[in-house]
C-alpha cells in the first residue's frame, strides 16, 4: 500500500510539490505565529517582573498596558498596602528612540528598587538632576552606544552615563531616565504608567493582586504573563487574531488537499475502478486516497516546520519588535503544527475518499 | 499451481438500461462449472454489460445473478465476491503504469490482505506461468502489447479465481499476438478448471469455447451453439 501511495505521489510530482507547498505555508504560518505568541508570553513575563517585582499595577481597561496612567500619589499608598514590601513608579515611553523604535525607555525613581536592580557594567549611574541616561547592554550593542555618548529620546539628547544589565529582555533592550525626565517627555508630570510592587515574604501574589484591585478601584494588578497578554485590548486582539489565522490556515490547507485529491480521483477514476474490480473493498480504496492525502500533508508539514522556525524570526524582524520579542519554539508548538498537518490531510482526504466509496467499478472504469 | 473448481453462473431474467436505452432485456443464462462460453454479438448488443453484471461491477435493475447459487449482490459491495471468485481480463490491459509487472500482479493480492512475501512469490509464479518471468521488474511501458495483456491475465489469476471473465481480451492485439493470448487463456482454463466467460465477436475464439451464446439488441436470441469441444467440468 505504501509503495502505491508513494508512486502515486511521485507520478504527479508538480502537483504533489505544490500541494505540499501550500500546506507548508499554512503550517509555517502556524509555527511562526505560535513561536511569536510564545515569545510574547516570555516577554510578558519580563514585563510583569520589571525590576524584580512580584506584580505590576496598571490602570484598568486601557487599550494597552503602556497606555496606562496612574497618579504619582498612589505609590506611597501602595507601599503602605498590606502585604506590600516596596513599591516604585515607572513611566514607560514607547517609540521614544528613533533609531530603534521597539526599544522602551523607562522613567524610574533613582531611589526605587527598579533602578537599584540595574547592574552597571560600564560608566556610572545616571544623575537625576542632569540630562543623563543609562542604556541597556542589548541596546548599547545594537546601536553601538557607550558611556559618554549621546542618546536621543523623543528628539532630546541625553548623555549616556553608563551601560547596565538586568537580565530582563525588556529592560536590557531599552534605556532608563530619571522619572521626572520621562514624565516631562511624555507630557504627564506627576503621573506614571504603572507601579511595580515587591511583596512581603509569605504573601501570595494572587491574594495581594486581588486586595490591591479592591483597595484601588480602576486599577489592575498583573501577576502572570498570560494576564499581561490579556491586560490590554491590543493583547487580546493579537491573541484572537492569531487563533483566527491558525483556523484559516487549517481550512485553507484542508481545502487545498481536498481539491488536489478530488482532481486526482477524477483523473484516476479508471485506476481506482480497476482496484475495485480486482477485489479491493471500498474501505481499502478510500484508505489509499486518505493515505495519499495524509502523506502529502506530512510532507508539507515537515517543510512547514522548517520554514516556520525561520519565519518566526523573520516575522519578529518585519514587525520591528525584535528588541522585546524573541520567538520561542517549543516541542509542544512543533507537535501542534505537526498535528495540524495531519489534520489537514485527514480533513482534506475524507471527502474524496467518501466519493470513491460511492463509485461503482463500472462507472469508474468508464473513466479510463 | 493448485487446481481450482469452476463456479456455476446463473443469470435469471436480468434487465439493465442506461437512460432510455435498454442494454439487457430479460436475459437468462446458465453456465456450468468449468464451462467456457463465448458471448457474441454486435457492438452495442449488451455483451460487456452482461459480463459486468455477472462480475458484480454494476447492479441489474431486475432479475438476479447467482454465482454457485448465491446472489453476487447479496452484500452492498460485491468486492469480496470479486476478490474470492472472479478474475477479469479486459480488452485494454489496464495495468498501473507506475508499478512493475510483478507489482501489478500483486495488486489483487494486496486487496486480499496477502502478506508481502507471499504476494511477491505468487506474482513471480504467475508471471512464469504466462511466460514473463524475465519481465517481472519491467514497467508496462517497457512491455509489448501482448506482454501487457499476459501480465493482465496473470493479474486476473492472482487470487485463484473460479470464474474468469474476459471482455474482448484480444480486441487490441494483432492476430499473431491474439493467438498466443488465446492459447494462454484456454490452456490456463484447462489447467485450472475455471469457468470462463469470454466476450468476443471473433469466430476463432468461439471455435475454442464449449459453446457460444449471442446477444442481439440486449436479448439472448441464439441460446446455444453446439461446440466441437466437450464442456470441462472440474469436480
Amino acid at each position: 500500500m505504501l509503495t502505491i501511495v508513494a508512486t502515486n505521489l511521485l507520478r504527479s510530482r508538480a502537483r504533489t510539490v505544490f500541494t505540499a507547498g501550500g500546506i507548508a505555508v499554512g503550517v509555517a504560518t502556524i509555527v511562526a505565529l505560535l513561536s511569536f505568541t510564545q515569545g510574547l508570553k516570555d516577554t510578558a513575563a519580563g514585563f510583569v517582573h520589571l525590576g524584580g517585582s512580584d506584580l505590576g499595577v496598571f490602570q484598568a481597561n486601557v487599550s494597552d498596558p503602556t497606555a496606562s496612567l496612574l497618579p504619582e500619589a498612589m505609590v506611597g499608598q501602595l507601599a503602605a498596602h498590606p502585604g506590600v514590601a516596596r513599591a516604585t513608579p515607572l513611566m514607560l515611553l514607547v517609540e521614544g528612540i528613533r533609531s530603534d523604535s521597539s526599544a522602551i525607555v523607562f522613567g524610574a525613581a533613582p531611589s526605587g528598587f527598579f533602578t537599584g536592580s540595574l547592574v552597571v557594567t560600564a560608566g556610572s549611574a545616571a544623575r537625576a538632576a542632569e540630562q543623563e541616561a543609562l542604556v541597556g547592554d542589548r541596546l548599547a550593542a545594537q546601536l553601538h552606544l557607550r558611556p559618554g555618548g549621546v542618546l536621543a529620546v523623543k528628539g532630546r539628547p541625553y548623555r549616556i552615563a553608563g551601560v547596565y544589565h538586568s537580565g530582563i529582555l525588556f529592560e536590557d533592550s531599552g534605556a532608563v531616565l530619571a522619572l521626572a525626565q520621562a514624565q516631562r517627555l511624555s507630557g504627564h508630570p506627576g503621573e506614571e504608567t504603572d507601579v511595580v510592587v515587591q511583596l512581603a515574604p509569605g504573601t501570595r501574589a494572587a491574594d495581594a493582586a486581588a486586595s490591591i484591585e479592591r483597595g484601588f478601584p480602576g486599577t489592575q494588578a498583573i501577576t502572570d504573563p498570560q494576564q499581561a497578554l490579556r491586560a490590554g485590548a491590543n493583547g487580546t486582539l493579537i491573541s484572537k487574531a492569531i487563533l483566527v489565522i491558525v483556523v484559516i490556515a487549517l481550512l485553507v490547507g484542508a481545502i487545498s488537499v481536498a481539491n488536489t485529491m478530488a482532481m486526482s480521483i477524477m483523473e484516476r477514476r479508471g485506476e481506482l475502478g480497476l482496484l475495485s474490480t480486482v477485489g479491493w473493498s471500498p474501505v481499502r480504496v478510500a484508505s489509499l486516497i486518505l493515505g495519499e492525502g495524509i502523506a502529502v500533508s506530512m510532507l508539507g508539514a515537515a517543510l512547514g516546520l522548517f520554514v516556520g522556525v525561520i519565519g518566526g524570526s523573520l516575522l519578529v524582524g518585519a514587525l520591528g519588535v525584535s528588541a522585546y520579542v524573541s520567538p520561542s519554539i517549543t516541542a509542544w508548538g512543533l507537535g501542534r503544527a505537526l498535528l495540524v498537518g495531519v489534520a489537514i490531510g485527514v480533513l482534506g482526504g475524507i471527502y474524496p475518499a467518501w466519493c470513491v466509496t460511492r463509485m461503482t467499478p463500472l462507472k469508474a472504469l468508464a473513466g479510463t | 499451481m493448485s487446481q481450482a473448481t469452476g463456479a456455476a453462473v446463473d443469470v435469471e431474467g436480468v434487465r439493465k438500461s442506461f437512460g432510455r436505452i435498454s442494454a439487457l432485456r430479460e436475459v437468462s443464462l446458465r453456465v456450468n462449472p468449468g464451462e467456457a462460453v463465448v458471448i457474441a454479438g454486435r457492438s452495442g448488443s449488451g455483451k460487456s454489460t452482461l459480463l459486468s453484471l455477472i462480475g458484480g461491477l454494476d447492479q441489474p435493475e431486475a432479475g438476479r445473478i447467482l454465482i454457485d447459487g448465491r446472489p453476487i449482490w447479496r452484500d452492498r459491495h460485491p468486492a469480496r465476491a470479486r476478490r474470492e471468485v472472479v478474475g477479469f481480463v479486459f480488452q485494454r490491459h489496464l495495468l498501473l503504469e507506475t508499478l512493475s509487472a510483478a507489482a501489478n500482479v500483486e495488486v489483487p493480492l494486496l486487496g486480499a490482505g496477502v502478506h508481502r512475501r507471499e504476494r511477491h512469490r505468487r506474482a513471480l509464479q504467475l508471471l512464469e506461468e504466462v511466460g514473463l518471468a524475465d519481465r517481472a521488474e519491467h514497467l508496462p511501458s517497457e512491455l509489448s502489447g501482448g506482454e501487457r495483456q499476459r501480465v493482465a491475465v496473470a493479474r486476473a489469476l492472482a487470487n485463484r479465481p473460479r470464474l474468469l471473465l474476459a471482455d474482448e481480451p484480444t480486441g487490441a492485439l494483432d492476430s499473431a499476438t491474439s493467438e498466443r493470448v488465446l492459447d494462454l487463456l484456454f490452456a490456463l482454463r484447462e489447467e485450472l478448471g475455471m469457468t470462463m466467460l469470454v466476450v468476443s465477436y471473433d469466430p476463432a475464439v468461439g471455435a475454442r469455447a464449449d459453446r457460444t451464446v449471442t446477444l442481439i439488441d440486449g436479448q439472448l436470441r441464439a441460446a446455444a451453439q453446439p461446440s466441437n469441444r466437450p464442456a470441462l467440468c472440474a469436480s
